[in-house]
């Protein structure tokens, strides 16, 4: 089967590589394709029609037709025509019952067509509708194309990886290259991708091959597939050098085995110097196809007769087969026997890339071919693709009353009839309806025929019917390497490795790890009421504002007053929005007259840096933000020897009299200086400690060292909700603000302005729809969070918090009420599993509401 | 910037039998690795409206703000001595050193040949200076210190 | 969405290096009624064509400034700094 040496040939004749298709070895030289080993070794039917199981052979031998498609080591769709062969691959046929050469589902050819034409799917298998998911199995058992192995998938390794250069050229051919030395020579920065796994010289700049451009996006963004690799090009200008695809002609038996496109031909003689047939007869509309005459008898071919459709364009071509392998054709009623049949339209620019680009296409009627031009700025066409493709006249749509339009689908001409008659009569819909240009080849086959087609039949111009939309992929690319490699940037504290080694549960919060216990959070709860606990805090926001008006800006953006905190104070805040929404909360500490330590939840913190820094691009007033969240570390310690361990720990005043509830005082606690706040999220005397986040892990370890014992979050849910504290986004939401949430006291409408002001007035004028207030349940039962509270049989309120309290010896929560409702000991019900159970209101903590443990 | 000492990592002393460690925050995450070198420790203080003095690595970063990297000794001194605000990021910022062009094209889509800058890298917002010889220095927040590190490991794994 | 946006500190960048704040809105200066709140917090012009909007360089300087961004081609055809006082965003 091989002819003599080619000149140009890919194959290294000195190698030898050995697969194995459907269990049986196959020999092939070096440079092969799978595709052309096989067509060495004998094989002319490679594939099985999408829908109809009809037998495929080779046609275009250039990777854009599914004829050639097999599954190669578990991979399913791969073109086997530019799939290079190598040792040990494992070849199997797709889409097939049985074998390629008896396939059992050909019977829907056979039988089956006058069941399934276009769109039958919406015609038929719709009653009875319990019977779906029986017609789904059994359709993507008969009709598809290649088998995922699913297990696989994941264990495929793909990367991505970033260009920026001055010029990208789309296509290694005559034009591309031309155009990228032309660009080196002026200095550019030059990138070459070209589809073939071809070789190319030396040159004088960058070439990657075989390497797919998937498409042209915004601000000369192309996406580049080079087999595991993704590359994602930047270029200042992008030269599309795609050129142009020989067209199939649509005529009864165009789809026959031994039906081929000129230039497949032409590469199975000169790269694997393969005899494509015995006999031939070419048909085509152009001087380069019709010069594949030469190829031909060099190879030996015997070619029984030439027609050059510009001189002579065929009323009727008619090719006739047997078992799917073509052995004679007629033109106009002259009959040429052949095994071999080189049939193509004029050669149709490869535009897809440039129209998604926002190239404008256009019908050029006097060669009969689809043209791109009006291309935006940064974008160029170089050579075939922009039109070059020599002298050319339009020919006939189609040869004849049959055939193929659409090889990927099995869409028919009689299809496509039907389609129009069926009333879809814009290409748009053509398209959708019988799925013509939605297979593998993407229209880079169809897609002229199918809108010259339509125009004929509707008595119009193909530029009244105009091309469908094209969109990326332009070819058919895997996910796996569209995702790349996952990277979650999960935040850790500086002491997340701690709470690892003490066997935390640790769950995500936001973007952070947090500790959610240590393996019993009501006994963790309980420690920090009776003896002292220690909560690594560090994920809390934290900014520092600073400058001569640090008070105006604050005054401003908060409800609350801020003028009068005093140096070495701080103050519990609550960040509203314009329409007066809570949006965040947290603490303001003076550090100094214009110095101030704000804090924010741990969640919110991105969020309410760029509030403030927002607001300040708005006002400009003189004052510096500063983050620093990662700068510091902070740790809470909290219960009755809270006081104790600290005062081991630092010469700082740590008495009642000399640090008191609500005092901002700095200091060196084991030798690390610290900012201390006294506050009480958690109801009883505490000390939070903000210092430099190096010293995280060791100054966690002196505090467990001094007896304080790690409580996590639900300890700390526990304990807050005893002394009815919120949680912003817990117990409020979006629509949530101030003074329905029980802090009427934050908001100072006296200020001039700030941001919320007039949304509070103007909610506070309408009166509330619904307040927080606190509850305790009558039998126990721990109402869900989120369940909801019923009053004469609907729903009036919801549970936002909830737990068991074993320091209150009762199942406590806060929920959301009707004002009416929400007055000390009302009672109203809630609906937990099903059933409505009791609960009470009130108003006041459940624990110590005095607050002197937290002020002692 | 004065009295600000509990930002300062170098504030800390050894006093009343106290013995503070510092602790790099990607320690952990580099254990086992090649070609990376930790910078974490490395002194590291913004400035805001301020001048930086000739004989300090400066990083500008808008026309208000520049970055300065130094020895950790010497944080204390620039603190003290610079105009405008100074605040010692030196705890603030993680950082590493690492080798290859195309390993950075992993990393970022920043163009390497317009450094330093300030943009994305491996997802985060980072500080990117080019060190010669195809190394590179990265500044990021160090609570995704380990995230940053994972990240490059796994790139590093797709070049062997 | 892949447009570059020239940030005014670090040159051109990936839109996704930033955050985006919408339209530049007019914040009323007095006390406003409350259709004309609602006309404030909750309306846009939301023009198809270009639009005056707020952007922040989120990864890289975090500078806050203003794009005049062809809403149809995402087309950007200036940045600025909000100048002195705030001249023509929303002011208190």
């Amino acid at each position: 089967m091989r002819l003599p040496p080619q000149a140009n040939e890919l194959i290294d004749r000195s190698r030898e590589v050995v697969f194995s298709f459907e269990g049986k070895p196959v020999r092939a030289f070096a440079g092969d394709t799978i595709g052309s080993a096989l067509f060495a070794s004998g094989r002319r039917v490679f594939s099985r029609s999408f829908k109809y199981h009809r037998r495929r052979g080779l046609l275009c031998c250039s990777g854009a037709c599914p004829n050639c498609m097999l599954t190669v080591d578990g991979t399913p769709n791969v073109r086997s025509c530019v799939e290079p062969a190598h040792d040990g691959a494992t070849v199997e046929a797709q889409n097939v019952l049985g074998s390629l050469d008896h396939d059992l589902l050909s019977i829907v050819d056979k039988v089956g067509r006058p069941f399934t034409p276009v769109g039958f799917y919406y015609r038929t298998m719709i009653r009875p509708r319990r019977l779906w998911p029986l017609y789904e199995t059994f359709l993507r058992n008969v009709a598809g194309l290649g088998r995922v192995d699913k297990r696989r998938g994941r264990t495929t390794r793909y990367d991505a990886e970033n260009r920026s250069v001055d010029v990208l050229v789309i296509g290694g051919g005559r034009s591309g290259l031309a155009a990228a030395r032309a660009a080196a020579a002026d200095g550019d920065r030059v990138l070459l991708v070209d589809e073939n796994a071809r070789s190319f010289g030396e040159e004088p700049f960058e070439v990657v091959a075989p390497a797919c451009a998937l498409g042209i996006y915004e601000g000369g963004l192309v996406p580049v597939a080079a087999g595991r690799l993704l590359l994602r090009v930047r270029a200042g200008r992008i030269v599309v050098a795609t050129g142009a695809v020989e067209q199939p002609l649509v005529f009864p038996g165009n789809d026959l085995v031994g039906v081929m496109l000129p230039d497949g031909a032409r590469r199975l003689i000169r790269d694997f110097a393969l005899k494509p047939g015995e006999r031939a007869v070419l048909i085509a509309a152009d001087d380069r196809a019709l010069s594949v005459t030469e190829d031909l008898e060099r190879a030996g071919v015997e070619v029984a007769a030439t027609v050059d459709l510009r001189e002579h364009d065929p009323t009727d071509i008619f090719a006739e087969g047997r078992r799917g392998l073509l052995r004679a054709v007629s033109i106009d009623g002259v009959g040429h026997d052949c095994d071999l049949l080189l049939a193509a339209g004029a050669p149709q620019p490869a535009y897809s890339l440039l129209a998604q680009a926002g190239a404008q296409i256009s019908y050029d009627a006097d060669r009969g071919i689809f043209v791109p031009g009006g291309l935006p700025a940064g974008v160029e066409a170089a050579g075939r693709v922009a039109g070059e493709v020599g002298p050319l006249l339009p020919t006939r749509a189609c040869h004849g009353d049959g055939g193929f339009v659409c090889i990927c689908e099995d869409v028919a001409v009689k299809d496509m009839k039907r389609a129009l008659a069926e009333g879809f009569d814009s290409i748009e819909l053509a398209k959708r309806y019988t799925t013509v240009t939605m297979g593998p080849c993407q229209g880079r086959l169809c897609q002229r025929s199918s809108i010259r087609i339509y125009a004929r039949e509707q008595g119009t111009d193909e530029a009244a019917i105009g091309t469908t939309t094209a969109r990326p992929p332009w070819t058919p690319v895997t996910l796996g390497l569209l995702a790349g490699r996952t990277h979650e940037p999960a935040r850790l504290t500086a002491i997340h490795h701690r709470h690892v080694e003490a066997g935390a549960d640790v769950i995500w919060t936001g973007a952070w790890r947090r500790p959610h216990s240590y393996g019993d959070a009501p006994a963790e709860a309980r420690n920090v009421h009776e003896t002292v606990g220690v909560i690594d805090v560090s994920t809390l926001g934290k900014l520092l504002v600073v400058g001569p008006d640090a008070v105006e800006f604050l005054e401003r953006l908060y409800p609350n007053r801020y003028s009068d905190l005093k140096p070495g104070r701080v103050r519990y805040g609550v960040l509203s929005t314009d329409a007066g929404r809570i949006m965040d909360d947290g603490t303001v500490a003076r550090l100094d007259d214009d110095r101030f330590y704000v804090t924010t939840t741990s969640t919110g913190a991105d969020s309410v840096l760029g509030w403030f820094e927002w607001w300040n691009a708005v006002w400009r007033l003189d004052v510096e933000i500063v983050n620093l969240t990662g700068a510091l570390a902070a740790v809470n310690v909290a219960g009755p020897q809270a006081r104790d361990v600290l005062a081991g720990l630092t010469r700082a005043d740590v008495s009642a009299e000399g640090f008191r509830y609500l005092d901002a005082r700095e200091g060196a606690v084991a030798g690390v200086p610290c900012l201390m706040l006294r506050i009480g999220f958690v109801g009883e005397l505490g000390y939070e400690l903000h210092f430099a986040s190096p010293y995280g892990e060791y100054l966690w370890d002196v505090l467990r060292d001094r007896g304080a014992r790690p409580f996590g979050l639900e300890a700390q849910r526990i304990l807050r909700l005893e002394k009815q504290h919120i949680i912003v986004g817990q117990d409020t939401d979006s629509e949530s603000n101030i003074l329905d949430a029980n802090m009427q006291w934050i908001a100072k409408l006296d200020k001039d302005d700030f941001v919320g002001k007039w949304a509070l007035e103007q909610a506070q004028e309408r009166g509330p729809r619904e307040l927080l207030v606190g509850f305790e349940m009558a039998n126990g039962t721990v109402p869900a969070e989120g369940s909801q509270i019923v009053r004469d049989g609907g729903p009036s309120g919801r549970v936002t918090s909830s737990r068991w309290s074993e320091q209150v010896g009762k199942a406590i929560g806060l929920a959301w009420l009707p004002p009416d409702l929400a007055e000390e000991d009302a009672t109203f019900e809630i609906r937990v599993n099903g059933r409505l159970e009791q609960a009470r209101v009130r108003l006041r903590p459940f624990f110590d509401p005095a607050g002197d443990r937290l002020k002692s | 910037m004065n009295g600000l000492a509990f930002l300062s990592p170098g504030a800390a002393r050894a006093e009343d039998g106290f013995a503070p460690r510092p602790a790099s925050p990607l320690q952990r995450a580099l254990e086992g690795s090649t070609g990376l070198r930790d910078l974490s420790l490395l002194g590291k203080v913004e400035l805001r409206g301020g001048e930086a003095p000739d004989d300090v690595e400066a990083i500008r970063i808008t026309p208000h703000r520049v970055l300065l990297l130094c020895e950790p000794e010497r944080c204390a001194e620039l603190l003290e001595t610079t105009s405008g605000l100074a605040i010692d990021l030196t705890g603030a910022l993680a950082g590493i050193e690492l080798e290859g062009e195309v390993l950075m094209r992993r990393l970022t889509d920043l163009d390497l040949t317009r450094l330093p800058a300030a943009g994305k890298v491996a997802g985060v917002q980072a500080v990117v200076t080019s060190s010669g010889g195809g190394r590179y220095r990265i500044f990021f927040a160090q609570e995704v210190g380990h995230s940053v590190v994972e990240a490059v490991r796994d790139l590093q794994e797709g070049l062997a | 969405m892949s447009f570059l946006l020239t940030c005014p500190n670090c040159g051109a960048r990936d839109v996704n290096e930033f955050a985006y704040a919408g339209e530049v809105t007019r914040r009323p200066r007095t006390a406003p009624s409350f259709r004309e709140l609602t006309d404030y917090l909750y309306f846009r012009r939301n023009v198809a064509g270009v639009q005056r909007e707020w952007w922040q360089h989120r990864f890289g300087c975090e500078a806050w400034f203003l794009a005049d961004r062809d809403t149809r081609t995402n087309e950007v055809l200036g940045v600025e700094v909000p100048g002195a006082a705030g001249a023509d965003v929303a002011a208190v």
